[in-house]
């Protein structure tokens, strides 16, 4: 028998109380596929999580509790808590993603401290004739090598 | 018989076959495709048992998914 659980969008939430099972349809252009597989992660261990994609841009998830049947009100707990996981795994992807660019350079850091100081040898063998950057307007310049006075030509006051 | 369906574009066939194999000894198992999805029918000496064995399936295909990073590129 399915039915609304009380307090929940009957579009967004069904509840099936014979089977003990709630299914949900997830917004896709809200919540990104990682953050959906995280929180659904979270809850293979207490429920079987079955997702489907009935439409594009809407996922369902197929929760049915484990063990004893589920009262209407253990469901719609179940519910509440899959939407804080899901909330909570988009924001973090959502983290993860802006800061991907410091995340790797702070691991490059690790990485490299890590390896130690160079050897003498290596030192040795370092070719440092490279220019380090070009600067083609002199914006590392020095003010006194800038604006140095220049030798005075020959032939001029 | 229980069907499961599981959409081409949410689970890796690399993970549903991997889900098969460690539930071999449990059930058996029919593999299908239809369209956007991978089916997998499963059949065992009774009912109850087709039904529990086919949600562990579900979640396993899952796990092992989320696991490997999404569905097959």
């Amino acid at each position: 028998m399915s039915e609304s659980l009380f307090g929940l969008s009957p579009d967004a939430v069904v509840a099936d109380l014979d089977e003990g099972a709630v299914h949900l349809r997830v917004d896709a252009q809200l919540y990104p596929l990682e953050a959906i597989y995280a929180a659904a992660y979270v809850f293979i261990a207490r429920c079987w999580v079955l997702l489907d994609k009935p439409e594009p841009n809407r996922i369902r998830v197929t929760l049915t509790a484990k063990g004893a049947q589920p009262s209407a009100d253990d469901l719609r707990a179940l519910v509440g808590e899959f939407g804080n996981e899901l909330l909570s795994s988009a924001w973090r992807h959502e983290i993860t993603k802006t800061n991907r660019a410091m995340i790797e350079a702070v691991t490059m850091q690790a990485f490299s401290g890590a390896m130690g100081p160079p050897s003498l040898d290596e030192l040795a063998a370092f070719d440092f004739t490279d220019e380090p950057f070009e600067d083609p307007l002199g914006i590392a310049q020095s003010w006194e090598d800038k604006y140095k006075k220049k030798p005075a030509k020959e032939g001029e006051p | 018989m229980i069907e499961l369906r599981f959409h081409r574009e949410l689970y890796a066939g690399t993970a549903i076959d991997a889900a098969l194999v460690r539930l071999a000894d449990y059930a058996q198992f029919e593999r299908a495709e239809d369209g956007a999805h991978f089916v997998v029918r499963v059949s065992a000496a009774n009912e109850k048992r087709a039904r529990k064995v086919a949600r562990e399936l579900g979640n396993f295909a899952l796990g092992l998914t989320v696991e490997k990073g999404g569905p097959d590129r």
